[in-house]
Protein backbone atom coordinates (compact mmCIF):
# COMPACT_ATOMS: atom_id res chain seq x y z
CA UNK A 1 0.00 0.00 0.00
CA UNK A 2 2.83 2.67 0.77
CA UNK A 3 4.96 1.42 -2.75
CA UNK A 4 3.74 4.33 -4.68
CA UNK A 5 3.97 5.99 -1.86
CA UNK A 6 7.71 7.04 -1.83
CA UNK A 7 8.21 7.79 -5.62
CA UNK A 8 4.67 9.81 -5.88
CA UNK A 9 5.52 12.27 -3.31
CA UNK A 10 8.62 12.73 -4.34
CA UNK A 11 7.13 13.70 -7.64
CA UNK A 12 4.58 16.07 -6.15
CA UNK A 13 7.35 17.49 -3.95
CA UNK A 14 9.02 18.15 -7.38
CA UNK A 15 6.80 19.17 -9.26
CA UNK A 16 5.54 22.20 -6.91
CA UNK A 17 9.02 23.25 -7.15
CA UNK A 18 9.35 22.65 -10.89
CA UNK A 19 6.18 25.15 -11.01
CA UNK A 20 7.40 27.75 -9.01
CA UNK A 21 6.81 27.04 -5.77
CA UNK A 22 9.09 27.59 -3.11
CA UNK A 23 10.28 24.18 -1.02
CA UNK A 24 8.71 26.29 2.17
CA UNK A 25 5.41 26.27 -0.06
CA UNK A 26 5.61 23.16 -1.30
CA UNK A 27 5.89 21.46 2.01
CA UNK A 28 3.31 24.05 3.44
CA UNK A 29 0.79 22.67 0.60
CA UNK A 30 1.75 18.80 1.59
CA UNK A 31 1.12 18.91 5.51
CA UNK A 32 -2.36 21.44 4.53
CA UNK A 33 -3.81 19.23 1.78
CA UNK A 34 -1.86 15.83 2.21
CA UNK A 35 -3.49 14.65 -0.81
CA UNK A 36 -1.34 14.35 -4.24
CA UNK A 37 -3.54 14.58 -6.55
CA UNK A 38 -4.53 18.33 -4.76
CA UNK A 39 -1.22 19.63 -4.96
CA UNK A 40 -0.44 18.54 -8.56
CA UNK A 41 -3.12 20.16 -9.68
CA UNK A 42 -2.44 23.16 -7.10
CA UNK A 43 1.03 23.48 -8.69
CA UNK A 44 -0.19 23.16 -12.33
CA UNK A 45 -2.84 25.81 -12.07
CA UNK A 46 -0.56 28.40 -10.16
CA UNK A 47 2.55 27.62 -12.87
CA UNK A 48 -0.18 28.33 -15.15
CA UNK A 49 -1.55 31.71 -13.82
CA UNK A 50 -4.77 30.36 -13.17
CA UNK A 51 -7.16 32.92 -10.80
CA UNK A 52 -7.18 32.19 -7.21
CA UNK A 53 -10.94 30.46 -7.12
CA UNK A 54 -10.19 28.10 -10.41
CA UNK A 55 -7.54 26.59 -8.37
CA UNK A 56 -10.43 26.04 -5.60
CA UNK A 57 -13.10 24.68 -7.78
CA UNK A 58 -10.41 22.00 -9.07
CA UNK A 59 -9.56 21.04 -5.86
CA UNK A 60 -12.72 20.47 -4.68
CA UNK A 61 -13.95 18.12 -7.59
CA UNK A 62 -10.93 16.14 -7.13
CA UNK A 63 -11.35 15.65 -3.59
CA UNK A 64 -15.45 15.08 -4.35
CA UNK A 65 -14.41 11.13 -3.81
CA UNK A 66 -13.47 12.38 -0.48
CA UNK A 67 -17.16 12.90 0.14
CA UNK A 68 -17.74 8.94 -0.93
CA UNK A 69 -15.53 7.83 1.44
CA UNK A 70 -16.76 10.29 4.47
CA UNK A 71 -20.07 9.08 3.95
CA UNK A 72 -18.65 4.97 3.87
CA UNK A 73 -17.00 5.46 7.15
CA UNK A 74 -19.05 7.88 9.06
CA UNK A 75 -21.43 4.91 10.60
CA UNK A 76 -18.38 3.40 11.82
CA UNK A 77 -16.78 6.18 13.66
CA UNK A 78 -20.09 8.00 14.31
CA UNK A 79 -18.99 6.72 18.77
CA UNK A 80 -15.59 8.57 18.21
CA UNK A 81 -14.95 12.07 19.74
CA UNK A 82 -14.94 14.94 17.58
CA UNK A 83 -11.16 15.07 17.95
CA UNK A 84 -10.47 11.61 17.32
CA UNK A 85 -12.82 12.40 13.57
CA UNK A 86 -10.92 15.37 13.10
CA UNK A 87 -7.85 13.28 13.06
CA UNK A 88 -9.17 10.63 11.14
CA UNK A 89 -10.84 13.31 8.48
CA UNK A 90 -7.02 15.05 8.03
CA UNK A 91 -5.66 11.60 7.71
CA UNK A 92 -8.31 9.97 4.73
CA UNK A 93 -6.69 8.95 1.55
CA UNK A 94 -7.58 6.84 -1.41
CA UNK A 95 -5.45 3.94 0.35
CA UNK A 96 -6.46 4.54 4.01
CA UNK A 97 -10.06 4.30 2.76
CA UNK A 98 -9.60 1.31 1.22
CA UNK A 99 -7.50 -0.25 4.38
CA UNK A 100 -10.09 1.36 6.67
CA UNK A 101 -13.60 -0.14 5.20
CA UNK A 102 -12.33 -3.58 4.51
CA UNK A 103 -11.07 -3.42 8.63
CA UNK A 104 -14.35 -2.12 9.53
CA UNK A 105 -16.48 -4.25 7.77
CA UNK A 106 -15.05 -7.42 9.19
CA UNK A 107 -17.20 -9.93 11.11
CA UNK A 108 -15.94 -10.23 14.85
CA UNK A 109 -15.47 -7.63 17.71
CA UNK A 110 -15.44 -4.21 16.45
CA UNK A 111 -14.42 -2.59 19.14
CA UNK A 112 -10.96 -0.25 18.62
CA UNK A 113 -11.03 -1.00 14.80
CA UNK A 114 -10.60 2.62 14.52
CA UNK A 115 -7.07 2.40 15.18
CA UNK A 116 -6.26 0.42 12.52
CA UNK A 117 -7.17 2.92 10.01
CA UNK A 118 -4.83 5.69 11.77
CA UNK A 119 -1.98 3.71 12.50
CA UNK A 120 -2.15 3.29 8.73
CA UNK A 121 -3.07 7.01 8.18
CA UNK A 122 -0.13 8.05 10.23
CA UNK A 123 2.29 5.37 8.55
CA UNK A 124 1.41 6.96 5.29
CA UNK A 125 1.35 10.57 6.32
CA UNK A 126 4.76 10.59 7.62
CA UNK A 127 5.86 8.74 4.40
CA UNK A 128 4.62 10.89 2.20
CA UNK A 129 5.58 14.06 3.80
CA UNK A 130 8.94 12.77 4.00
CA UNK A 131 8.67 11.84 -0.11
CA UNK A 132 7.74 15.43 -0.40
CA UNK A 133 10.24 17.03 1.52
CA UNK A 134 13.42 15.31 -0.36
CA UNK A 135 11.24 15.95 -3.86
CA UNK A 136 11.29 19.47 -2.83
CA UNK A 137 14.45 20.06 -1.55
CA UNK A 138 16.71 17.74 -4.28
CA UNK A 139 14.44 19.30 -6.85
CA UNK A 140 14.66 18.23 -10.47
CA UNK A 141 17.91 15.86 -9.54
CA UNK A 142 16.44 13.27 -11.19
CA UNK A 143 16.70 12.34 -15.11
CA UNK A 144 13.81 13.08 -16.93
CA UNK A 145 14.77 10.24 -19.12
CA UNK A 146 13.46 7.80 -15.82
CA UNK A 147 10.01 9.01 -16.48
CA UNK A 148 9.33 9.05 -12.45
CA UNK A 149 6.36 11.20 -13.35
CA UNK A 150 4.20 8.18 -14.95
CA UNK A 151 4.21 6.52 -11.17
CA UNK A 152 1.70 9.12 -10.06
CA UNK A 153 -0.34 7.84 -13.17
CA UNK A 154 -0.12 4.40 -12.38
CA UNK A 155 -0.71 5.26 -8.88
CA UNK A 156 -4.25 5.83 -9.25
CA UNK A 157 -4.26 3.48 -11.67
CA UNK A 158 -3.85 1.05 -8.99
CA UNK A 159 -6.52 2.65 -6.81
CA UNK A 160 -9.00 2.60 -9.81
CA UNK A 161 -8.72 -1.20 -10.94
CA UNK A 162 -10.55 -2.19 -7.75
CA UNK A 163 -13.25 0.38 -7.60
CA UNK A 164 -14.87 -0.94 -11.06
CA UNK A 165 -16.81 -3.51 -9.20
CA UNK A 166 -20.23 -2.99 -11.44
CA UNK A 167 -20.59 -2.14 -15.12
CA UNK A 168 -22.18 1.04 -14.07
CA UNK A 169 -18.96 1.73 -12.71
CA UNK A 170 -17.10 0.60 -15.42
CA UNK A 171 -19.49 3.04 -17.74
CA UNK A 172 -18.90 5.88 -15.01
CA UNK A 173 -15.06 5.53 -15.87
CA UNK A 174 -15.52 4.99 -19.36
CA UNK A 175 -17.65 7.85 -20.32
CA UNK A 176 -15.23 9.92 -17.71
CA UNK A 177 -12.12 9.19 -19.14
CA UNK A 178 -13.37 9.61 -22.69
CA UNK A 179 -15.06 12.98 -21.75
CA UNK A 180 -11.81 14.15 -20.12
CA UNK A 181 -10.28 13.70 -23.20
CA UNK A 182 -12.30 15.06 -25.18
CA UNK A 183 -12.21 18.20 -23.55
CA UNK A 184 -8.71 18.53 -23.19
CA UNK A 185 -8.44 21.50 -24.84
CA UNK A 186 -10.73 23.28 -22.14
CA UNK A 187 -8.39 26.10 -19.99
CA UNK A 188 -7.19 25.63 -16.73
CA UNK A 189 -7.65 21.56 -16.54
CA UNK A 190 -11.61 21.75 -16.78
CA UNK A 191 -11.44 18.63 -18.45
CA UNK A 192 -10.76 17.13 -15.31
CA UNK A 193 -13.95 18.46 -14.16
CA UNK A 194 -15.97 18.23 -17.04
CA UNK A 195 -14.82 14.56 -17.20
CA UNK A 196 -15.61 13.66 -13.84
CA UNK A 197 -18.98 14.92 -13.92
CA UNK A 198 -20.25 13.43 -16.97
CA UNK A 199 -18.79 10.24 -15.42
CA UNK A 200 -21.29 10.63 -12.39
CA UNK A 201 -23.94 11.07 -14.69
CA UNK A 202 -23.20 8.50 -17.03
CA UNK A 203 -22.98 6.11 -14.09
CA UNK A 204 -26.04 7.27 -12.53
CA UNK A 205 -28.08 7.13 -15.87
CA UNK A 206 -26.22 3.66 -16.69
CA UNK A 207 -28.04 2.72 -13.01
CA UNK A 208 -31.16 4.36 -13.50
CA UNK A 209 -31.74 2.60 -16.93
CA UNK A 210 -30.82 -0.91 -15.41
CA UNK A 211 -33.13 -0.39 -12.61
CA UNK A 212 -36.00 0.21 -14.61
CA UNK B 1 -0.03 35.95 -1.93
CA UNK B 2 -1.92 33.80 -4.34
CA UNK B 3 0.29 31.09 -4.03
CA UNK B 4 -0.27 31.06 -0.14
CA UNK B 5 -4.57 31.69 -0.47
CA UNK B 6 -4.31 28.92 -2.80
CA UNK B 7 -2.63 26.47 0.01
CA UNK B 8 -5.01 27.37 2.50
CA UNK B 9 -7.61 27.37 0.27
CA UNK B 10 -7.16 23.75 -1.14
CA UNK B 11 -6.33 22.99 2.32
CA UNK B 12 -9.55 23.83 3.56
CA UNK B 13 -11.41 21.91 0.97
CA UNK B 14 -9.47 19.03 1.07
CA UNK B 15 -10.37 18.94 4.49
CA UNK B 16 -14.18 19.90 4.46
CA UNK B 17 -14.82 17.21 2.10
CA UNK B 18 -12.87 14.43 4.33
CA UNK B 19 -15.12 15.81 7.32
CA UNK B 20 -18.45 16.13 5.53
CA UNK B 21 -20.03 12.80 6.89
CA UNK B 22 -17.42 11.66 9.21
CA UNK B 23 -17.64 15.46 11.25
CA UNK B 24 -20.55 17.00 9.96
CA UNK B 25 -23.59 15.31 8.50
CA UNK B 26 -25.57 12.10 8.56
CA UNK B 27 -25.78 10.42 4.78
CA UNK B 28 -29.03 8.69 5.79
CA UNK B 29 -30.43 12.83 5.81
CA UNK B 30 -29.21 12.72 2.17
CA UNK B 31 -31.85 11.99 -1.06
CA UNK B 32 -31.66 8.19 -2.37
CA UNK B 33 -29.87 10.12 -5.65
CA UNK B 34 -27.52 11.84 -4.03
CA UNK B 35 -26.40 8.72 -2.63
CA UNK B 36 -26.31 7.19 -6.34
CA UNK B 37 -24.16 9.27 -7.50
CA UNK B 38 -21.67 9.35 -4.83
CA UNK B 39 -20.94 5.80 -5.01
CA UNK B 40 -20.09 6.72 -8.99
CA UNK B 41 -17.53 9.52 -7.63
CA UNK B 42 -14.36 7.28 -7.42
CA UNK B 43 -14.60 5.61 -10.89
CA UNK B 44 -15.13 9.18 -12.79
CA UNK B 45 -12.63 10.91 -10.82
CA UNK B 46 -9.90 8.39 -10.95
CA UNK B 47 -10.64 7.84 -14.55
CA UNK B 48 -10.93 11.02 -15.55
CA UNK B 49 -7.31 11.68 -13.75
CA UNK B 50 -6.14 8.49 -15.43
CA UNK B 51 -6.76 8.92 -19.15
CA UNK B 52 -5.07 12.21 -19.87
CA UNK B 53 -2.20 10.69 -18.37
CA UNK B 54 -1.97 7.54 -20.79
CA UNK B 55 -3.08 9.25 -23.73
CA UNK B 56 -1.83 12.40 -23.49
CA UNK B 57 1.32 12.75 -21.98
CA UNK B 58 2.68 15.68 -24.58
CA UNK B 59 -0.49 17.57 -24.76
CA UNK B 60 -2.17 16.19 -27.50
CA UNK B 61 -3.96 12.95 -28.27
CA UNK B 62 -1.73 10.11 -28.86
CA UNK B 63 -2.69 6.18 -28.86
CA UNK B 64 0.04 5.16 -31.46
CA UNK B 65 3.26 3.12 -30.71
CA UNK B 66 5.03 6.38 -30.43
CA UNK B 67 3.52 7.07 -26.50
CA UNK B 68 4.57 3.91 -24.52
CA UNK B 69 2.58 5.06 -21.62
CA UNK B 70 -1.23 4.13 -22.72
CA UNK B 71 0.06 0.45 -23.53
CA UNK B 72 2.12 0.68 -19.77
CA UNK B 73 -0.55 2.01 -18.43
CA UNK B 74 -2.99 -0.72 -19.82
CA UNK B 75 -0.86 -3.51 -19.03
CA UNK B 76 -0.24 -2.00 -15.61
CA UNK B 77 -4.56 -1.91 -14.82
CA UNK B 78 -4.84 -5.59 -16.42
CA UNK B 79 -2.10 -6.67 -13.23
CA UNK B 80 -4.38 -4.75 -10.74
CA UNK B 81 -7.43 -5.68 -11.89
CA UNK B 82 -5.51 -9.25 -11.08
CA UNK B 83 -4.05 -8.62 -8.06
CA UNK B 84 -5.27 -5.46 -6.46
CA UNK B 85 -1.64 -4.98 -5.71
CA UNK B 86 -0.20 -1.67 -5.74
CA UNK B 87 2.94 -2.67 -5.54
CA UNK B 88 2.55 -4.76 -8.36
CA UNK B 89 0.57 -2.42 -10.43
CA UNK B 90 3.66 0.15 -10.05
CA UNK B 91 6.68 -1.94 -10.41
CA UNK B 92 4.74 -3.65 -13.77
CA UNK B 93 3.76 -0.09 -15.11
CA UNK B 94 7.39 1.45 -14.74
CA UNK B 95 8.64 -1.48 -16.05
CA UNK B 96 6.79 -1.68 -18.69
CA UNK B 97 7.37 1.93 -19.81
CA UNK B 98 10.97 1.68 -19.46
CA UNK B 99 10.90 -1.40 -22.18
CA UNK B 100 8.81 0.28 -24.30
CA UNK B 101 11.13 3.37 -24.40
CA UNK B 102 13.84 1.37 -24.56
CA UNK B 103 12.01 -0.87 -27.57
CA UNK B 104 10.53 2.25 -29.57
CA UNK B 105 13.25 4.86 -29.21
Amino acid sequence: MLAGTVPFGFVAGVACVAAGMTAFESIALSLFTFSGIAQLVTAQLLAAGSPLAVVIVAATVLSLRHLMYSAALSPHVAHLSARWRVLMSYLMTDQGFAIGVKRFSEPGDAANREWHYIGFGLTLFVTWQAAVVSGAVAGAQVPTTWSLDFVVVLSFVSILAPVLRTRADLAAAIVAGAVALAAAGLPYRLALIAGSLAGIAAGVFYERVRSR
Amino acid sequence: MTTWLAIVGVGLVTFLTRASFILFANPHKFPHAFRVALAFVPPAVLAAIVAPGLFMPAGAFDATFSNPRWIAGLVALAVAAQTRNAVATIATGMAALWVLQWALR
